[in-house]
């Protein structure tokens, strides 16, 4: 009924309580419980919503029934009012403990592959036992025990892949020197508008926060044929990273705490763009632990690059479309009246069908 | 609830979060209004040209009107009277729901009559009624370049902006005359202000576009999702697109009568009725709150309107006929 899009503030009021009436009431408890039983959803809510809060996601994924833009768009709503009160140090190898740590490129690279937390090669199946209150069975072999408290740590500072593939002179050197970085001068996509040519930061950081669906069909667009690059994943690694910053007064290196990450790297050989004999690198890197992001971001990454005008291989055309917030509330908009500006093209209509009736006769 | 004031110092204790009170004044935090105040200076000095700025995210949907509503925000101050139309309507959920959050935020007054009114948010509406130069028409934007029907490419379309470059704009305007005798362009019709930049006056529809030329009133656009502001100073010459000798038209409401008002010659909404046919109401709310008052306190009625009674445009010449609406079409056999 078109009067329901009228009414004041008493409609959507009572539209609000409507929503929450087919919400059951969910208490603090709850709450941490989702953001503890569901760490990879509340993964993909931090990294979509550029905000690292495991508690605000869960309650923003509460608030809003699941409903993932709308928790995407509360959070970042919440975001607006925080004012930015500096930038933290570049997580490094040496800052960072990795849980998993993978190369395809390589049977072994330095360091050793570590296979670390992961679905790949479980059975998927339904443990319906869970239904009945039973724990299920993960290891039906009785050779293999699994003790969770006998992993072995990681070794702290893992190289990178890339730093052996640079010895071997397959990537341009760095310069020795130590490049000064004025952190305050990094572009930042969160308080500047994106702009076609973008800095490769408001790149990364475009990719960071992309919506996870749309970076992985961007991507697979690219990688199922369309695109005209065949890369390799020279290194996928999750993470425990420290978030290290300067004290404002006495400019002491501060430990603000460890945030969930995950980087991809990817790898090609004889694209287009390629010069030197050098291999060439796509990146990307999210908050939590969303390995498909990462993935299929690092291939748009590099495919970004290519002058072919495939969708997938254009900035303007992965950037602006894969930002969650803006494609859903563009979309749910058209649920707001257009009457007048459909008038306005009716009245064309009318006018051409009036002259073509004219003509006729 | 008590607001605090912008602060002037950047110190920590600033800056933070003060715990007592929820949001600080207008929502935004204050970097963001500074640099919005200041692509708003940018876009008064430049008329037409499309600033790019630093769009936040606000607590509700991108293309809700996220865009007039940092403006609003930005702008609006205790003393502010501020209303908020949505298709010419003040009480449409989403312009009650903007209304609403814009008061809670700034403690400004609120009103539905526009000569009442300082500040006036619009998602695709001009009011009726003459603006005066004490206020200020905030136009949401769902897409601010007016060239991308004719370039998708958003760098490509800035650097035409640069070099004035506008012929595959002229193109399909002839285009769309060989085709069908006439502009088929609905509502957004680009104008081209002061001479310069072609703009998208938003989706107005064309009856609002001329209202835009010599206004006594600024006018600011603001596309928050697109992360673009561009303003019409006072008295900017805003031309709506068209030939020599193939005039813009206006949309013919001019047989159209107003049930509630038994008005014309106002931008009226069609509304089909079950027994066929159509009927038809002012869209503009505010104007018929004013004309169903009338008496009460003529003191809150003032003001002219853009189109008199019988229909003339109040700059006299500025819309002009074609010789005959049955020119021949450009369509042979």
């Amino acid at each position: 009924m078109y009067i329901a899009a009228k009414g004041d503030e008493d409609a959507i009021v009572r539209a609000e309580s409507l929503f929450n009436r087919w919400l059951e009431e969910s208490d603090p408890a709850f709450i941490e419980k989702i953001s503890k039983s569901l760490p990879y959803l509340v993964d993909r809510v931090m990294g979509e919503a550029s905000l690292y809060s495991p508690e605000l996601a869960a309650l923003a994924i509460v608030q809003t029934g699941g409903d993932l833009s709308e928790t995407v768009l509360l959070l970042r709503a919440y975001r607006t009012t925080l004012p930015r009160l500096g930038y933290t140090l570049p997580v490094t190898e040496e800052r960072q403990s990795v849980v998993r740590r993978i190369s395809a490129a390589f049977k072994d690279i330095p360091g050793g592959q570590i296979l670390g937390p992961t679905l790949d090669y479980s059975h998927r199946l339904l443990e319906l036992e869970r239904l009945d209150g039973e724990l299920p069975v993960l290891n039906t072999d009785a050779n293999i025990k699994v003790d969770p408290s006998d992993f072995d740590p990681c070794p702290d500072k893992l190289p990178f892949v890339t730093q052996w593939e640079r010895e071997q002179g397959w990537l341009p050197e760095l310069s020795d020197e130590k490049e000064e970085v004025d952190f305050d001068q990094v572009p930042d996509l969160t308080v500047e508008p994106l702009k076609i040519p973008a800095p490769r930061a408001h790149r990364l950081q475009s990719l960071a926060r992309g919506d996870t669906g749309g970076i992985l069909t961007l991507g697979y667009s690219n990688m199922r044929g369309y695109g005209a690059i065949h890369p390799t994943v020279n290194e996928l690694r999750l993470s425990h990273a420290s978030i290290i910053a300067n004290h404002p007064d006495t400019g002491d290196e501060i430990d603000l705490g460890k945030i969930r990450m995950s980087q991809a790297e990817v790898a090609s050989t004889f694209s287009e763009k390629q010069k030197n004999n050098h291999l060439d690198l796509g990146y990307c890197a999210t908050f939590g632990w969303n390995e498909i992001k990462v993935i299929a971001g690092s291939m748009l990454d590099m495919a970004m690059n290519l002058p072919q005008p495939h969708p997938s291989q254009t900035e303007e055309y992965v950037l602006y479309h894969t930002e969650n917030v803006e494609a859903s509330g563009f979309c749910i908009h058209y649920k707001l009246p257009h009457y007048v500006t459909f008038n306005s093209t009716v009245d064309n209509l009318r006018r051409v069908s009036k002259k073509t009736e004219n003509n006729a006769i | 609830m008590q607001f605090k004031q912008n602060m002037p110092q950047n110190t920590l204790s600033n800056l933070s979060q003060d715990h007592e009170q929820e949001f600080s004044y207008g929502f935004l935090d204050v970097h963001a209004k500074k640099e919005i105040r200041r692509k708003l200076l940018k876009a008064v000095a430049i008329p037409g040209y499309q600033v790019p700025f630093g769009s936040r995210e606000m607590p509700i949907a991108r293309g809700w009107g996220t865009g007039g509503l940092q403006v609003s925000l930005t702008l609006t101050g205790g003393e502010d009277v501020l209303k908020v139309i949505d298709q010419g309507a003040d009480d449409s959920v989403n312009a009650s729901n903007l209304r609403r959050f814009i008061s809670r935020m700034t403690g400004c007054k609120t009103t539905k009559l526009t000569c009442e009114a300082s500040i006036i948010q619009s998602r695709h509406r001009i009011p009726e009624e003459l603006l005066r130069s004490d206020q200020i028409l905030v136009l949401q934007v769902p897409d601010p370049e007016p060239l991308r029907s004719i370039e998708f490419n958003t760098s490509t379309a800035m650097e035409m902006h640069g070099y004035k470059d506008y012929g595959l704009m002229w193109l399909k305007l002839y285009e769309q005359l060989v085709r069908y005798g006439s502009f088929i362009q609905g509502a957004s019709y680009p104008v081209l202000v002061h001479g310069r930049y072609i703009m998208s006056p938003s989706p107005i529809p064309r009856w609002d576009t001329p209202k835009m030329h010599q206004s006594e009133n600024l006018t600011i656009l603001c596309a928050g999702r697109e992360k673009r502001i561009y303003a019409l100073p006072p008295h900017t010459d805003v031309k709506p697109l068209e030939f020599e000798d193939k005039f813009f038209q206006v949309e013919d409401h001019a047989d159209w009568q107003c049930r509630i008002t038994q008005l014309k010659n106002k931008f009226m909404n069609e509304i089909p009725v079950e027994s066929g046919g159509s009927d038809f109401e002012i869209s503009d709310t505010g104007f018929i709150t004013r004309v169903q008052n009338k008496g009460d306190d003529p003191s809150r009625h003032e003001g002219e309107c853009y189109y008199s009674e019988t229909g003339e445009f109040y700059i006299p010449g500025f819309i002009r006929q074609n010789k005959a609406e049955s020119i021949q079409s450009g369509i042979k056999d």
